[in-house]
């Protein structure tokens, strides 16, 4: 189970600054859940963005802080355990420590959880570049009656500790004060050093001997880190000497099981230090109570684990619509009266159509759906830093595994609800390749926020008092189609076991409201920028195939979008598909909401479209039908899809992933229209 | 020695060895699941277990709880 090698991640160079002012790059490091996106917020405000990297696009958020005439550039990575990368953004986190040579490393520490934070910490301090021990959730450690001697843990491994409050921003002056004292130093950093067994140190030091006459190839490292790396077990940096052809002593030559046995002597090397330090700096002063454990025994009980779930996510659900309805009526009445204001005004007839047709039908008919997708981003946030999101993946392991996926898989998929994009770059936690190829084969199979404005416009028109049903039946309709594709490719194409299930359990937070908020607001505008720019672009497009050429009455079948439309039709005919449909579709993979504002395009504005869809004798609702599940399935938006081919990694899988939806897709909509008609009627 | 999916809630048990190999033993080494820690099992499923070492708490599959094998302490 090797992982593609990936690109070393460089610090981009996206912000300006002053000449006057010096430049600290610094590295966010530490477990995962303990607060690192927090104090990431904390230390940089709004001066952020998400870092885009060539080779290998990962989310290492950017941001800067200004401080006594110094510009801190401080890189936020994925969280993880160790140094050993298993997963891909592990492996991110690694390579950014290891290759990109930055001024300071601040880790992040969990004051409730210090020991095992400081295996970590071991593994940090033979890097050989300033450590800065940022620990953080001091006050709910003193909640807990763990009382912390930081100056003493600070002089027991020799680097400077900072007690921070991340979520009040308390501590975060002091913190940059000290990452720029660390960074100013000009000595090189004299960290506690981990004492091995002699047999190891043996080890280490013939290899280490052996890479100084190879040091330019090392970069950074130096020859005894490089050492101690390849007997924990690097294969990065393994295969990377291998490559150089080097021959390795000991690690090339040696006997296996006494490799092993080397390895898990530096593994208990570290946690005997990570031990030592915790015993003369930490002190419970309380006896534990742990009221989580009986949380946990409720939530993931093996019978009513599964009920508490479900009734979870209807709740989220019945919270999504209803609590963004009086928005609706908001948005619905200001865009009506603009509406009204344009038909008003003598005007071009040709600016008229563009400002009707095209800006309020299309954009307007998209732009509806904004408060739903703002409610839906937030109750995954809070899902998400409760705790309880991952309690639902281990509840659904065994239903998960029983289908050829892992546990683990199922956080993408309820992200996917939200938006396929962020939903399949969550993947990366999974550790297999497999894993991770059917998880984002079958993502798109749900059913997106994007998708909700067709089935709402085509249930309500078609189907009434029963829309409510039929949106249910389409999303069902999704999982059950991502769980037949999974059960496929289980079996046809990767027919190893999925990979075991471990997973840390986070401890129960409430979760911050200004840390919902912002989550909120970063996945909200990227809907709303795409609204703005894609959709919107998408539209235009569409209203002006429906005026070209010159002359032709606007969005008839003489008009380009026409013409374009019936060419395709053909192909969709035994789905019964009318052309303004197909035009629909063709355009739905700029963005699947295009689909509806392409149709208020055609059909003549937001307010007139759905009595010209009823009124269309060529849409049955069987037809209706069948054009939600089509929509639902064929093909990932060109967003996801970019993702889509990033992730795999190669054109191959991408061509299958989207040949396999349309297939689903023609089948589906097919299968349903056929028996839809016979209760229905065509 | 028995596995670790075959504990029951409530059970306090000493890790003593990890099976089969891959990066099984590493990962939950990173994790401090190592030879010799003491595990509480805070849940225990059909085969799956959740377990607490100190202030931590991670979640075992079937597969991997099966990996692991332990000895009760009483």
């Amino acid at each position: 189970m090797l992982l593609e090698p990936v690109q070393p991640v460089w610090f981009s160079l996206n912000f300006k600054y002053d000449d006057c002012m010096k430049e600290i790059r610094i590295l966010l490091a530490g477990n995962p859940n303990v607060g690192k996106t927090t104090l990431f917020n904390s230390l940089c405000g709004v001066h952020q963005h998400t870092g885009n990297y060539p080779g290998v696009t990962v989310e290492i958020k950017e941001g800067k802080r200004e401080a006594h005439d110094h510009s801190i550039i401080i890189s936020d990575l994925p969280g993880t355990y160790s140094l050993s990368a298993f997963t891909p953004d592990e492996q991110v986190a690694r390579d950014a420590l290891l290759t990109s040579d930055p001024d300071v490393i601040v880790q992040i520490v969990d004051a409730t959880n210090i020991e095992r934070n400081l295996f970590f910490t071991t593994q940090l301090l033979e890097i050989g570049i300033p450590l800065v021990i940022a620990l953080n959730m001091c006050d709910l450690a003193d909640e807990q009656g763990i009382t912390i001697d930081d100056k003493c843990l600070g002089k027991n491994l020799n680097i400077p500790v900072v007690r921070v409050v991340a979520k009040k921003g308390e501590g975060i002056q002091k913190l940059v004060d000290t990452i720029i004292e660390a960074a100013e130093t000009t000595t090189k950093p004299d960290h506690r050093k981990i004492e091995y067994p002699h047999l190891v140190t043996t080890h280490i030091d013939e290899i280490g001997n052996y890479l100084s006459s190879h040091a330019s190839l090392l970069k950074t490292l130096s020859p005894h880190y490089a050492a101690i790396r390849l007997l924990e077990g690097d294969e990065h940096l393994l295969t990377m000497l291998h490559e150089k052809g080097l021959d390795i002593p000991f690690i090339d030559k040696g006997d296996p099981a006494e490799r092993d046995g080397i390895t898990e002597d530096i593994l208990l090397a570290r946690y005997r230090a990570a031990e030592k330090v915790t015993t003369c700096s930490v002190m419970c002063t309380m006896g534990r109570v742990m009221p989580a454990d009986l949380i946990d025994q409720v939530l993931t009980h093996r019978i009513f684990g599964i009920p508490i779930f479900l009734s979870c996510m209807w709740f989220a659900f019945q919270l999504t619509f209803s609590a963004s309805n009086p928005f609706l009526v908001g948005i619905e009445y200001v865009w009506g009266y603009f509406t009204k204001i344009i038909n008003g005004i003598g005007m071009d007839p040709l600016i008229r159509s563009f400002l009707s047709d095209g800006v309020i039908g299309g954009v307007g008919s998209v732009l509806v759906f904004v408060p739903s997708i703002f409610v839906m981003f937030i109750i995954l946030s809070i899902l998400e830093d409760s705790g309880y999101l991952a309690r639902a993946a281990f509840v659904m392991d065994r239903f998960m595994h029983s289908i050829g996926l892992h546990g683990r898989s199922f956080i993408p998929f309820l992200i996917g609800f939200g938006c396929n994009v962020p939903a399949i770059m969550a993947t990366r936690t999974l550790q297999s390749r497999a894993d991770r190829f059917i998880t984002i084969i079958t993502i798109p199979f749900m059913s997106c926020a994007a998708r909700l404005p067709v089935y709402v416009l085509f249930a309500g028109v078609f189907f009434g008092a029963a829309a409510g049903n039929v949106i249910f039946f389409l999303y069902v309709l999704g999982i059950l189609v991502a769980i037949v594709s999974a059960l496929i490719f289980r079996r046809v194409v990767f027919k190893d076991e999925p990979s075991p299930f471990i997973m840390e359990l986070p401890p129960y937070r409430m979760p911050g409201g200004f840390t919902a908020v912002l989550h909120m607001w970063y996945k909200g505008r990227e809907y709303l920028k795409r609204a703005g720019i894609v959709i919107f672009g998408g539209v235009l497009v569409v209203w002006a195939l429906a005026t070209l050429p010159a002359g032709v009455e606007y969005g008839s079948a003489e008009s380009l979008a026409g013409i374009i439309g019936q060419a395709v039709e053909p192909l969709f005919a035994p789905l019964g598909f009318n052309w303004q449909l197909v035009v629909g579709l063709i355009f739905g993979f700029i963005a699947k909401e295009v689909v509806v504002g392409s149709l208020g395009t055609l059909y003549g504005g937001e307010d007139m479209l759905e009595s010209s869809l009823a009124a269309d004798p060529t849409i049955s609702p069987a037809i209706a039908l069948a054009y939600m599940v089509f929509v639902l399935l064929y093909m990932p938006c060109v967003a996801a899809l970019g993702v889509i081919r990033q992730e795999m990694g190669n054109w191959k899988w991408t061509a299958i992933a989207i040949g396999w939806g349309i297939l689903m897709a023609y089948l589906f909509a097919f299968i349903l229209l056929h028996v839809g008609s016979l209760f229905i009627g065509a | 020695m028995v596995p670790l999916s075959l504990s029951q809630t409530g059970d306090t048990v000493v890790v003593r060895a990890i099976q089969g190999t891959g990066h099984l033993a590493i990962i939950l080494g990173q994790l401090g699941m190592i030879i010799g820690i003491k595990l509480t099992v805070v849940e225990k499923g059909k085969e799956s277990v959740i377990v607490r070492i100190g202030e931590s708490r991670y979640a075992l599959g079937a597969g991997a709880a099966s990996m692991v094998l332990v000895e009760f302490q009483v």
